[in-house]
């Protein structure tokens, strides 16, 4: 193949585009820490949303405010400190991220403790591996 | 708000989260990973062969704090998961644009 992928240098001298200023990314990644049951109902929200691609599953373990949960179990009683959790991990345009962060809290809502928790963090770049498309074109 | 990634050995997971439970810290998530560092692994004899183990299991603590939390975080983490020894970890800080608590629809720092 021999189309050149790399003729710009990946990563820009820091602070050199205004993509680099913290909060004024064109991508931002939702990590979302979800009920493992809810990861469904997650993933019907978004399909209908039609403004993601793809998105990364991990199975973690953790905790909140309340310090994992008391079980009873033949008298005894335990404290899980980590719970099973399913962090969802999606990378969407800047301009979208509202509306995917609403679509997945709707989603997954109880009411109850636990439902977990979105964080919003910039992504400075994103390239697609197999056709070196930069930016919000890898998405 | 920061993001504080340290990538811990796995039996010091109880240490830093104890520690950590002093400070107030009100929450973490805990993933599994495999990866190497400088060292590239590590080898291993086992029955006259010799073996390297490119990706030793380590323990992900990602946490979300206010910014001036951050450095007392981070000294309380680098300080419990040190033994000083090759291997003792990484800590990872980013920025955090937003948090929202999905349960009540809290956003920013309240979300925490």
């Amino acid at each position: 193949m021999s189309t050149v992928l790399f003729e710009e240098p990946f990563a820009t001298v820091p602070g050199s585009s205004p993509n680099d200023q913290p909060g004024h990314s064109e991508m931002k990644v939702l990590s979302c820490i979800i009920r493992p049951e809810s990861l469904e109902a997650v993933k019907t929200a978004l399909d209908q949303l039609q403004v993601v691609g793809g998105m990364t599953i991990t199975d973690v373990r953790g905790f909140g405010r309340q310090k994992g949960q008391v079980e009873h179990y033949r008298g005894g009683e335990y404290t899980i400190r980590f719970i099973a959790k399913v962090r969802v991990d999606v990378v969407v345009r800047t301009e979208d991220a509202d509306r995917v962060v609403a679509a997945v809290s709707n989603a997954v809502r109880t009411g109850r403790v636990g439902d977990g928790k979105i964080f919003v963090l910039d992504v400075r770049s994103a390239m697609r591996v197999r056709t070196g498309d930069r930016g919000v074109l890898a998405l | 708000m920061k993001l504080i990634t340290c990538i811990v050995r796995p039996d010091k997971l109880d240490a830093v989260t104890d520690a950590l439970d002093k400070q107030h810290i009100v929450g973490m998530t805990v993933t599994d990973v495999r990866g190497f560092g400088r060292q590239k692994g590590q080898v291993e004899h086992y029955r006259g062969g010799e073996y390297t183990i490119r990706f030793i299991p380590k323990v992900k603590i990602d946490l979300v704090v206010q910014d001036g939390d951050t450095e007392a975080v981070i000294a309380t983490i680098s300080k419990v998961a040190r033994t000083g020894n090759i291997g003792d970890g990484k800590i990872f800080v980013s920025d955090v644009q937003n948090a929202v608590r999905i349960r009540t629809g809290e956003k920013g720092t309240s979300a925490l």
